[in-house]
């Protein structure tokens, strides 16, 4: 198991992914899993950040990963606004070029690489649970 | 990330090496939008050394793909790896964005 904390910053998209591979590397996760944690990994950082904090103070995005028995486990809390990513629309992407919009595509592709995606509002904080078997 | 720009006759190439994320989109679409605003208008993205990319990524490849086809310009992706091709295919790009397997084959799309 692994937990570590990450300032409201996207320059911290790099800590987050050192953290992830090396833990990754130690229980044995292959690299292309390894990839598509990351990327779910990041959409959701990368949400909480652009939306969560409409203040200019320093938070703090806590992350803890755990790999057992083939089950891939990321819990993210953090105490910013309200925000449950399992309400979000999906976006249409058999539409016509014209009518694709920029947007949207985060919360498709953390569903898309995970299994299980649950939402807790607990003590004033966001608590996301990602599950992926491995 | 480092983003290497080589001008050619009619088209240009990005050879882009490292992670495109929402940390690095910003410094990619500046370079980007550079180069079609000085009359660019085909372009080729060389994503041989592209270890990663995410939505912020795709945002700017959609972009500049709507951008360019309302001047009848042209853009094309090539060399990607399979886990970086899949999240194109997952996002539905693949269905308006010509993806070539090598760099000399997008050279005769674009």
């Amino acid at each position: 198991m692994i937990s570590f904390a990450l300032k409201n910053n996207l320059s911290e998209l790099d800590a987050l992914c050192d953290h992830l591979s090396q833990f990754c590397q130690s229980c044995g996760v292959p690299k292309r899993q390894t990839f598509e944690i990351n990327l779910a990994l990041d959409e959701l950082f990368t949400n909480i950040i652009s939306h969560g904090f409409p203040d200019e103070n320093e938070h703090h995005v806590h992350v803890t990963c755990d790999n057992e028995e083939g089950v891939f486990k990321i819990t993210i809390e953090d105490d910013g606004i309200p925000f449950n990513p399992t309400d979000a629309p999906h976006p249409n992407l058999k539409c016509a070029f014209k009518d694709r919009e920029i947007g949207g595509l985060g919360i498709h592709l953390i569903r898309s690489y995970m299994d299980r995606i649950e939402y807790t509002r607990k003590d004033g904080k966001n608590v996301l649970i990602l599950t992926k078997n491995l | 990330m480092d983003i290497t720009e080589t001008k050619h006759d009619y088209y240009s190439v990005f050879r882009l090496n490292g992670r495109l994320d929402s940390n690095t989109a910003t410094g990619f679409e500046q370079k980007l939008f550079e180069c079609i605003e000085n009359g660019t208008q085909r372009l080729i993205l060389d994503f041989q050394d592209l270890d990663y990319i995410s939505s912020a990524g795709l945002r700017v490849i959609l972009k500049a793909t709507k951008n360019l086809k309302s001047a009848e310009g042209k853009l094309v992706l090539c060399s990607m790896q399979d886990y970086v091709k899949e999240v194109f295919e997952i996002s539905g790009f693949d269905s308006f964005l010509p993806i070539e397997a090598t760099l000399d084959e997008a050279v005769k799309t674009v």
